[in-house]
């Protein structure tokens, strides 16, 4: 990568903080989604805070085309949480149009779920809750990336 | 940043990453032995000293529970000493008053009358599952066994009454139960025996291996 790449805003420090903040809150999506998948394929899952873990991992749209929206969950963290080291790594502008434009579709899809969770399923999941306040502070430093590209 | 550097950066990064998801799929990944532990708060019948534990994860609302129900009360009454018969709650969602009746069950036992409302919800289990509301019913139930019906209505919709038939289903759902009845001997989860002889047979088989 050559130099004329590489944004000139990372020299900021705010913008280098925002970065880790992009990192940390995916790995905790990640891994939140990572445990959904396995409850989901072992049929079980205890909620200690709301009810209703159960209704909504078995339900019929936790599955698209056979494939568990968890599992689509945490392929979608990982692939953030991956840009994320490779943005702290070589700054390339890839990773940087990723990190700012992915998470509009990843909150987009969270509205959908969570619109499910209380008025089609109505049972609510507190992991799939977590993972619906990972991708909307997601969306909102996407914004603020895109915002500080701009200025 | 310089070669050596990333080299470090990414190591690390990988070792983390792959460390955290082996401790999350390890939590996620039920312990089916925790959950045949019995504590002090279960309904058992028999005697809880012995040596064999049956636990039945049952919803009062499903047929075949109500089938299931004089089997494990006969097992209770003829094998009493030599094991430990405990009732748990799993109301499926699919039963839309089995919820309500595990609580009237819970507010009954308040009063010492667990079993006797467990053995009326069976008995009567046609005469309140097609209801849209049952608990005037299970009110009924509550004053043909003379309980205090003020304190039976205030502790169907307490709050504890409903986290117990809760945290019965929830370790009900660590043991991967998938329907009712599910019988577990000795913590082991076997198939529904087809005869009051074959639960018997199981444990006494269960009885000599241990002996």
């Amino acid at each position: 990568m050559t130099n004329s790449d590489k944004p000139s805003m990372m020299s900021s420090p705010s913008f280098n903080k925002l970065i880790y903040f992009f990192t940390g809150i995916s790995l905790i999506g990640f891994l939140d989604a990572v445990y959904l998948s396995v409850s989901h394929y072992t049929g079980h899952i205890s909620c200690s805070v709301v009810s209703g873990c159960q209704e909504v991992l078995v339900s019929q749209y936790s599955e698209i085309f056979g494939i568990p929206l968890a599992l689509l969950g945490a392929a979608y963290y990982l692939f953030i949480l991956i840009n994320s080291l490779l943005y702290i790594d070589n700054q390339n502008k890839w990773s940087k149009l990723i990190l700012s434009y992915l998470p509009i579709f990843g909150f987009v899809f969270s509205i959908y779920l969570v619109y499910l969770m209380f008025f089609v399923i109505e049972a609510l999941c507190q992991y799939c809750l977590l993972s619906a306040g990972t991708s909307t502070l997601l969306f909102i430093l996407g914004l603020i990336f895109i915002k500080k590209n701009k200025t | 940043m310089k070669k050596e550097n990333r080299i470090w950066f990414w190591s690390i990064a990988i070792i983390i990453l792959v460390a955290l998801t082996l401790i999350i799929i390890n939590i996620a990944n039920p312990n089916t032995q925790g959950s045949t532990v019995i504590t002090d708060k279960e309904w058992y019948k028999g005697n809880s000293e012995a040596q064999v534990t049956l636990i039945e994860y049952s919803d009062f609302q499903c047929p075949a529970c109500a089938t299931y129900y004089q089997m494990i009360n006969k097992i209770a009454d003829d094998m009493g000493d030599d094991v430990q018969v405990v009732f748990r709650h799993y109301p499926l969602s699919s039963h839309p008053q089995a919820e309500l009746a595990a609580r009237a069950a819970e507010a009954a036992g308040q009063q010492d009358a667990f079993w006797q409302m467990h053995d009326k919800l069976f008995v009567h289990q046609n005469t309140w599952s097609n209801q849209s509301d049952a608990k005037d019913i299970f009110i009924g139930y509550a004053e043909e066994l003379s309980l205090d019906i003020a304190r039976f209505k205030s502790d169907i919709d307490n709050n504890d009454i409903k986290d117990a038939v809760k945290d019965d289903k929830r370790s009900g759902n660590q043991a991967l139960v998938e329907g009712t009845p599910t019988l577990f001997l000795n913590g082991q989860k076997i198939n529904n025996p087809r005869s009051y002889d074959k639960l018997r047979q199981a444990i006494n088989d269960e009885l000599s291996k241990l002996q």
